[in-house]
């Protein structure tokens, strides 16, 4: 008998199709449940809206990480180009009506700390990388990359009851419901 | 958007047809206002008044191109949809059709530039072609393939007389062959819109419809994606470039591209509003239309202001004599505001605002960036070919406008009339292309993906 201490992570079911999973999701949805996932081989269209979710805000962060990527090529070129070290070029004067030539930097830079912005503000609301997850100690969850759709709801979602939640799953049409457990 | 999946017992199978009293209202107003204003116009064109004309002829183009792009990006967009195989819009397929079909129209209001007495004051090296035509000696046709670029003799009298630029650009800029691009422009993109929209009218009648025509119309648009390419191309190079034939500019083309196809999408999600608004097309199109078309206006704004600052760059480094005539014309006086407040208003302020996904998803404010766009389009083109107009004439006519500095005084309301003018006859045959089928392809297998669309 194991003495390692067990806590339990959540409910797992699959389910058959990708329509039945978004019908069960709708109705998890309406059951009022947050913490809780919906994992499928491919995306679903329209199912992040059955799901309830929120848009993310993602797209805020980046329009400030690309205004902040159009400051830092302006002055970067005026700091440079017309208060450190005027360059005269082709007899173009230099201050700041000589903006047409920092645009492409402005231009390069807004599009560089946009990226920037997505790529690590993803992976800071993703909570990336981590090394493991109670999942993978399912057998049946490694089908969710190629065959199979499935539903987990976690222990931590105050609506959470052990009988509820599994006889909640069993009635919007999920089998091999699994209780999945994680290390303490 | 997924609270409700449309299936085809939503969607009547004879389609929707536009029967609305306002409509054929505004479509005969239109049409009376076109055809009176058009006699007008042709009097101030062809008329006695010297001055009137020349200031006229200035006006008649700018409203011209304007409208002209927006039918001929209603030829892009169709063209686009069919090659793209895209699903999304099959909904909102018809309504681009007929902007499309608006533009063999156009050849009406296209035909006092064909005048030489309009090209006159226009097109300064046709005047000085004609006269080296006009001389002893000196034909249209002796040169290479029958004249077509340029006849020998011509050329000759043009090095002649010192104008070694127009004999160098001979072979592009020559009456026989600008005539015959001005065929093709309008030969070339009727018979492809009309084609393409007859596939698609006939399948709203069809009792057994398939993906035969869908097919057909797809094959159809890829090599007459080529038509329209070089339509806007050449179109924006003899009409407007021409204005100054000293002037080039290799970014020409795709710059009057830009503010085309952003233009007509403005068009499309109008029309779609306004349909919807008036009770029509509600099963087939969503929100979620709206947030793609909203999508492709927020592109083709960044594209015109990436296109128009590419020009001006390269203009304003290379520092060429015969590249930055443009913007010194348009760097001076009130015309360097207009300029300057284009940056802004073409692209800082639309940007801002259509990067919201929510504004993008209601139809009525996506209207209201739409029509913002329209009018700073019209600012757009009213920049293009105005300006050029009192540094022309005073060469032209100086006795009547050498004192003119940056702009003709008075000339402002003669571009207010042709822009009505051609706006009128734009909005009859749009509205009587609208009104001539169904509102949408409702036999089109793809429909009901296009009404369940989600993105």
């Amino acid at each position: 008998m194991s003495t390692t201490r067990k806590r339990v992570y959540g409910y797992l079911a699959e389910f058959k199709s990708a329509s039945a999973l978004y019908k069960a999701a709708e109705k998890v949805r309406d059951a009022g449940f947050r913490k809780w996932d919906c994992h499928s081989p491919y995306p679903i269209h329209g199912l992040d809206g059955a799901m309830g979710l929120k848009r993310s805000i993602l797209p805020f962060f980046v329009f400030f990480g690309g205004c902040t990527g159009l400051a830092t090529g302006f002055f970067l070129a005026y700091i440079t180009q017309v208060r450190i070290y005027p360059t005269v070029v082709q007899a173009k004067p230099a201050n700041i009506f000589t903006v047409p030539a920092f645009f492409p930097p402005m231009f390069e830079l807004t599009i560089l700390f946009s990226g920037f912005t997505v790529l690590f503000g993803l992976l800071a609301l993703m909570k990336l990388p981590r090394l493991n997850h109670p999942l993978f100690a399912s057998r049946q969850f490694h089908r969710t990359t190629d065959d199979a759709f499935f539903i987990a709801i976690e222990a931590r979602d105050p609506k959470f009851s052990p009988d509820g939640t599994r006889s909640l799953l069993e009635e919007i049409g999920g089998s091999n419901i699994e209780l999945i457990e994680e290390e303490d | 958007m997924a609270s409700h999946f449309v299936t085809s017992a939503d969607i009547p199978a004879n389609g929707e047809r536009l029967q609305n009293a306002t409509v054929s209202k505004v479509k005969m107003i239109a049409g009376g206002l076109c055809a009176i204003l058009s006699v007008v116009s042709l009097f101030l064109l062809f008329g006695p008044n010297e001055g009137w004309a020349a200031t006229y002829a200035y006006s008649w183009l700018f409203a011209l191109f304007f409208f002209f792009t927006l039918a001929v990006g209603g030829c892009f967009w169709t063209l686009l949809h069919n090659v793209s195989n895209s699903g999304w819009g099959t909904s909102v397929r018809r309504i681009m059709e007929n902007l499309g079909s608006v533009y063999p129209w156009m050849f009406l209001f296209a035909i006092p530039l064909l005048c030489p007495a309009v090209q006159q004051y226009l097109y300064e090296w046709m005047t000085i072609h004609r006269e080296g035509l006009s001389q002893d000696n000196v034909g249209l046709f002796d040169g290479f393939m029958a004249g077509f670029y340029g006849s020998d003799s011509l050329q000759g009298w043009l090095n002649d007389n010192h104008h070694a630029l127009l004999a160098n650009k001979l072979w592009y800029m020559n009456l026989f062959a600008w005539y015959t691009r001005f065929i093709f422009y309008f030969v070339g993109l009727t018979l492809v819109i009309r084609g393409l929209r007859k596939l698609s009218v006939e399948q709203d009648s069809d009792p057994n419809p398939g993906t035969v025509r869908l097919f057909k119309a797809r094959f159809h648009s890829t090599y007459t994606l080529i038509i329209f390419a070089i339509t806007i191309t050449f179109a924006a190079f003899d009409w407007l470039m021409g204005l100054d034939y000293k002037w080039f500019s290799t970014m020409w083309g795709v710059y009057i591209f830009a503010g085309t196809a952003l233009n007509s999408m403005a068009v499309i999600i109008i029309t779609a509003t306004l349909l919807q608004s008036a009770g029509y097309m509600k099963k087939v199109l969503t929100p979620e239309h709206f947030h793609i078309k909203g999508k492709l206006l927020l592109a083709f704004t960044i594209f015109w202001a990436y296109v128009t600052f590419s020009q001006f760059f390269l203009i304003w480094y290379a520092n060429i004599t015969e590249e930055t005539s443009y913007f010194l014309i348009r760097n001076t006086g009130g015309w360097n505001t207009g300029m300057i407040f284009l940056v802004f208003g073409h692209f800082v302020v639309p940007f801002v605002i259509l990067l919201q996904a929510w504004l993008k998803k209601n139809p009525k404010l996506l209207s209201l960036v739409a029509v913002y766009t329209l009018v700073m389009h019209v600012v757009d083109h009213y920049l293009i070919s105005i300006p050029e107009r009192s540094i022309s004439l005073m060469n032209i006519l100086p006795d009547k406008f050498g004192h003119v500095t940056t702009a003709v005084p008075g000339a402002f309301w003669g571009d207010v009339l042709a822009f009505v003018t051609v706006g009128a006859g734009f909005v009859f045959f749009y509205l009587r292309a609208l009104g001539a089928n169904n509102l949408y392809p409702n036999r089109d297998p793809r429909l009901l993906e296009s009404a369940n669309v989600s993105n």
